[in-house]
């Protein structure tokens, strides 16, 4: 009779831990999107690689444009066959099915925003999630009654020297008012006849 | 009727049991690891990128220099020759290529302080903010527009117009006050020392009248 309980016991721990290990097996979600870079590698790509371009160099027929700003800014203009796709959308299914493709057709994807500032995040984004053909088109995007005007731009420009303007500003305060020379007029010397006085003849 | 070989590893059948357990343990342990999946995943990522929650700006900078608020890091990613030249006052150098080096995290890894991320614009800065996000650190923000728009507020405060509303005007003599703080000399601040003016005394020269004389004789 021992025999038998410790059969039931065992048997039935085992079965319960095998259950427990295939519902944690089959419950286990892949998270959708891994990246495939870690941080060291992304931050040596953003530091040391070009990623670049400006406005001439996108007639290539490998370049793919996608506009990251809403449908409204889209749709009141934008480059010439760019696609959008919003910014915080870009990790929607179908999004992610586009990028996919890119990938795969080995074409290169071209960011544009209204400034670099606004495509940074994607960018990053997805060259962390293991897409590497994609580059940023450093661009300002303007409207000009309607009309789209778009403009290279550099990014990180230097600032302007703040000590040297603080000197500046130190030396122009110290500065003492310089005295201004009088010039001295000539005096005009006016000629005045002098009228003689005619005594009047006769007796006094 | 049972086989004799059955029933030579049924007898071992508690130790197989054991055995095929810990092989399954086994396993889940040495479940495939990301160990290039470091730091928060990505939807998270992404709308910690996107949001503009991260951004300080000058004016509230200035504010907390001014008024020692020793709450906060100020931290200057572009290169050393940069920093040297001139940077925010208390602001520590971490290029960017150094940021995840072991000596950078002691600054961007910690509670206790607000770290403040600037560089020239927000760009690189912004690049700095999303990587130390994937790995995790709460208390960081970004100083928007950088020392550009640090330049264009604080230290040379554009001077309102006369058809703005009154609280540009308050605005600019907070601005002013500031830059006077960081060192910029206005010309009208300095004090104009009285010219003494030197007393002399008035001469006193006795002047002879000349009597007149008058013609003698007759007309």
């Amino acid at each position: 009779m021992k025999e038998l309980e410790k059969t039931k016991r065992i048997s039935i721990a085992s079965v319960l831990t095998i259950l427990v290990v295939i519902i944690a097996l089959l419950s286990y979600k892949r998270p959708k999107h891994n990246y495939t870079v870690n941080t060291r590698d992304a931050l040596e790509k953003i530091t040391d690689s070009d990623y670049f371009l400006s406005l001439n160099e996108i007639d290539n027929p490998d370049y793919v444009l996608i506009d990251v700003r809403n449908q409204y800014e889209y749709e009141k203009g934008h480059l010439e066959n760019a696609i959008n796709i919003y910014a915080s959308e870009i990790l929607n299914d179908d999004n992610s099915d586009v990028f996919k493709d890119l990938k795969e057709q080995n074409k290169t994807v071209l960011l544009y925003g209204e400034k670099p500032d606004e495509v940074l995040a994607p960018y990053m984004l997805l060259y962390q999630l293991g897409y590497d053909n994609i580059k940023i088109l450093g661009i300002e995007i303007n409207y000009d009654q309607n009309t789209l005007i778009t403009k290279n731009v550099v990014v990180e420009k230097s600032a302007p020297d703040i000590n040297a303007f603080i000197k500046e500003s130190i030396k122009k305060a110290a500065a003492k008012p310089k005295p201004i020379r009088i010039k001295k007029i000539p005096k005009k010397v006016i000629p005045v006849k002098k009228k003689k006085k005619v005594m009047p003849e006769g007796g006094c | 009727m049972i086989n004799r070989k059955l029933a030579k590893v049924l007898a071992f059948r508690y130790t197989l049991l054991a055995v095929i357990l810990i092989l399954l343990a086994g396993g889940l342990v040495l479940l495939p690891k990301y160990e290039k999946h470091e730091g928060i995943n990505s939807e998270e990522l992404l709308s910690n990128a996107i949001s503009p929650e991260r951004y300080i700006s000058t004016d509230e900078l200035a504010d907390k220099i001014v008024s020692q608020d020793p709450s906060f890091l100020l931290i200057d990613i572009r290169d050393e020759k940069a920093f040297k030249n001139n940077s925010l006052p208390g602001a520590i150098n971490i290029p960017l290529k150094k940021l995840l080096d072991e000596d950078s995290t002691t600054y961007l890894d910690q509670d206790e302080f607000d770290v403040i991320l600037f560089s020239n614009t927000n760009f690189q800065a912004d690049q700095a903010w999303i990587l130390c996000s994937r790995l995790g650190y709460k208390n960081h923000r970004v100083l928007k527009g950088g020392l550009n728009e640090w330049f264009n507020t604080i230290i040379n405060p554009p001077k309102p117009t006369e058809n703005m509303p009154a609280s540009a005007f308050e605005l600019y003599s907070f601005r002013k006050a500031a830059s006077m703080y960081f060192g910029v000399a206005y010309p009208e601040a300095i004090k104009k020392q009285p010219v003494v003016k030197k007393v002399i005394p008035k001469k006193v020269i006795p002047v002879k009248k000349k009597k007149k004389k008058m013609p003698e004789g007759g007309c």
